[in-house]
């Protein structure tokens, strides 16, 4: 699988070192230094996928996050150094699909930008049935299986897998979990999120100590495992 | 003539005065009806000046008329109960109407004196609250108590030093102290907003202290002159200085909070900006040099080795830059947000971050489903438990076994990392916390010392012991109170 990758990084090393380790892996790059550029060059060149560093000169990444998002479909991931669990929620509600914190090599980013290529060929495609190891759930009959036997979720536990399931390997804040699954204006905060959790691993028998399906990210939200 | 005869003067006069008007018109009009012309002037000495002109005027009154009009005229004879009567009659309109004119003078003297005191508080605190600093204000208040409540000496004592008011002796000082320390008001105490007067032994009469909230009121009585007035107006007095005290302790912690806020934040920028400055360089580094590596680069086996020792150094040199700005972080204390959390799901993060490098160990997990949740900050725990399993890793032989678990013990949650490996030298227990301590050539000296900050941040304590099978580093966490799911 190939595609086509906007950098978005202001130094001239990380630029070069990106487009080159990508290219290897087959990718089509294109690289920029500003926000502004970002805007611009996701709207001409249409790539599928944006790596944007938060640390931008000028337009912030947060304000270029913004702009990007009427502007293009392409997957965005937030690339950034130390990023505070706050910065990574804010960067997830705000539209974008994963983060990977610097330094990291090659493998990893390319492991990553396969995973958010691969989901939005799945939503594409509108494949009706999301899998990840012995977990099956059938979106268009709203069925949960483990091994092929069934599973039997209240509503409310399987709208919060369902949420997790279409965006299978993104992490998912609490915030929209909460809004998602308990509408726009939710009473409630992350123990509402956490019980109902805790209640679906029960139910699926995933240990939240060594978990298959749904894993925990600290200080940021859930995540179903792609 | 003086002041004080003035009234019987008048009452006297006044009696003789109507009687000569009597004796003019005695020939057109019968005296009789005119006598009531005393009962007019009875009256208005009564509310003019008191009883003893009233009394005088209606004494005076019943002897002239005696005298002039009674038969036989020209002498004091007083002859059947009808001239009783109209003497009784003069006499009791004497003595109510110079009650009544008596009660409304005092009724009025006393308005007069509550609202010159409410004047003079209402103006004391309007001075009071339009000072910016408290102490100025404080000095006002006790001055006014001397002045007003009549009380000899008027001092606020707070944090053990005098801040405005009368000079205490350092005795004084020490037992204001003692009064504050220990919630003891001596000499008065008040209530229902009133003060009160308490007998007390070993102090010198008269000298009271009164505990407030936020500091000490010292006064001397005056026994002579503490009547009902005096003392309403200490309680006012005491209820201004604890006002301005919990004012000034309230600025106090504010200036204190912001103080605390800003360095919070100006360490926090520090930190991140460091953290850029030193981990970009790393970033670029490794992403070249992983780039190099892919076999579409086109380099020998030998070159990609190095590559690869190169990108294990660079990784290196990023976990130490990461441990180092960590530490900075705790020493620094910026922000810990502590919230009930599922210590198996930190457990879960940690063990998913670490799969890669606990490949080829036996990782067994015992935490109990009830697990009461703990009070923790997540990401912070989690860092702990990273270490505590990177370190377990890194002295755990090839298909070792590394153990995690957990069990809820009194009021905190114990929880281990024990692993198959060499035992630790009982001396270096608690040299394998200290930072920069490291008994292999892979680790930063930084992991361990890191978990016991965080450990030690959320009130627990962190150890290490030989088991049979190898060492196990145990720590503590706090319960949290609320319910959460497992």
């Amino acid at each position: 699988m190939s595609g086509r990758v906007l950098v978005v990084d202001d130094e001239v090393e990380m630029q070069r070192a990106l487009r080159t380790g990508l290219q290897y892996h087959e990718f089509d790059v294109h690289a920029v230094g500003t926000g502004e550029e970002a805007v611009r060059e996701a709207a001409a060149w249409r790539p599928d996928v944006i790596l944007l560093d938060l640390g931008l000169p000028g337009m912030d990444g947060f304000a270029t996050l913004r702009a990007l998002r009427p502007a293009t479909r392409a997957a965005v991931i937030v690339v950034s150094v130390m990023p505070g669990e706050k910065d990574k929620v804010r960067a997830l509600d705000a539209g974008a699909d994963d983060y990977v914190v610097k330094p990291f090599g090659t493998e990893e980013l390319v492991a990553r930008i396969r995973a958010v290529l691969r989901r939005q060929a799945d939503v594409t495609s509108g494949e009706p049935v999301v899998r990840t190891g012995d977990l099956e759930i059938d979106l268009a009959r709203r069925a949960v299986a483990v091994a092929g036997k069934p599973v039997h979720l209240t509503p409310t536990e399987y709208e919060l897998l369902r949420y997790l399931a279409l965006h299978a390997g993104k992490p998912v804040s609490h915030t929209t979990l909460l809004r998602q699954v308990w509408g726009e204006y939710a009473v409630g905060d992350k123990y509402n999120t956490r019980y109902v959790v805790a209640q679906i691993r029960k139910k699926l028998g995933d240990d939240p100590a060594n978990p298959r399906y749904i894993v925990n990210e600290p200080g940021v939200g859930y995540r179903l495992e792609a | 003539m003086t002041r004080r005869a003035a009234p019987y003067v008048v009452a006297v006069g006044g009696a003789i005065a109507i009687t000569l008007v009597l004796e003019l018109f005695a020939s057109y009009v019968s005296a009789t009806s005119l006598s009531a012309l005393y009962l007019l002037l009875v009256l208005w000495l009564g509310a003019r000046w008191g009883r003893g002109a009233a009394v005088t005027g209606s004494v005076a009154a019943f002897l002239l008329y005696d005298f002039f009009f009674v038969p036989p005229v020209g002498t004091f004879s007083v002859r059947g109960p009808a001239e009783f009567l109209e003497l009784a009659v003069l006499l009791a309109v004497a003595l109510v109407t110079s009650q009544l004119a008596a009660s409304q003078r005092l009724a009025q003297a006393t308005a007069e004196a509550l609202a010159r005191d409410s004047r003079a508080l209402y103006d004391l605190a309007t001075s009071m609250l339009k000072a910016n600093d408290i102490t100025p204000a404080l000095t006002l208040v006790c001055r006014s108590a001397v002045h007003l409540a009549a009380v000899a000496r008027f001092a606020v004592v707070a944090d053990g030093a005098l801040l405005a008011g009368s000079p205490l002796s350092g005795d004084e000082l020490k037992q204001a102290a003692w009064s504050h320390d220990h919630a003891q008001p001596i000499g008065i105490a008040i209530k229902d907003g009133a003060v009160i007067t308490m007998k007390t032994r070993g102090t010198a009469p008269g000298l009271a202290y009164l505990p407030l909230q936020s500091g000490v009121v010292v006064t001397e009585l005056d026994p002579e002159k503490s009547d009902g007035a005096e003392l309403r107006m200490l309680a006012a007095h005491i209820a201004l200085a604890d006002l301005l005290l919990d004012r000034r302790r309230a600025s106090i912690e504010t200036e204190r909070a912001r103080g605390l806020e800003a360095s919070d934040r100006l360490k926090a920028a520090i930190l991140s900006s460091m953290s850029h400055e030193l981990k970009s360089p790393i970033a670029a580094l490794r992403a070249g040099l992983t780039a190099l590596a892919a076999p579409k680069a086109g380099l020998e086996p030998e070159q990609r080795e190095l590559l690869g020792d190169l990108d294990r150094q660079a990784t290196r040199l990023d976990r130490m830059v990461g441990d180092l700005l960590a530490l900075s972080r705790l020493e620094a204390g910026v922000g810990m947000e502590t919230e009930p959390h599922s210590f198996a799901e930190v457990v879960g993060a940690s063990v998913r971050e670490m799969r890669p490098q606990l490949k080829g160990h036996e990782l067994t997990v015992r935490i109990p489903d009830d697990l009461p949740p703990v009070d923790v900050d997540d990401t912070q725990l989690g860092r702990v438990v990273t270490n505590l399993l990177e370190n377990a890793v890194d002295w755990t032989p090839a298909d070792g076994r590394i153990e995690i678990g957990a069990l809820s013990v009194g009021d905190h949650v114990e929880a281990w990392v024990e692993n198959d490996g060499p035992a630790i030298a009982p001396k270096d227990f608690d040299r394998v916390f200290d930072t920069f301590w490291s008994g292999r050539a892979s680790g930063t000296g930084l992991g361990l010392a890191i978990a016991r900050r965080v450990v030690e941040a959320h009130g627990g304590t962190i150890r290490v012991e030989n088991r049979r099978r190898g060492p196990r580093f145990t720590f503590t966490l706090p319960l949290a109170h609320v319910a959460v799911g497992q």
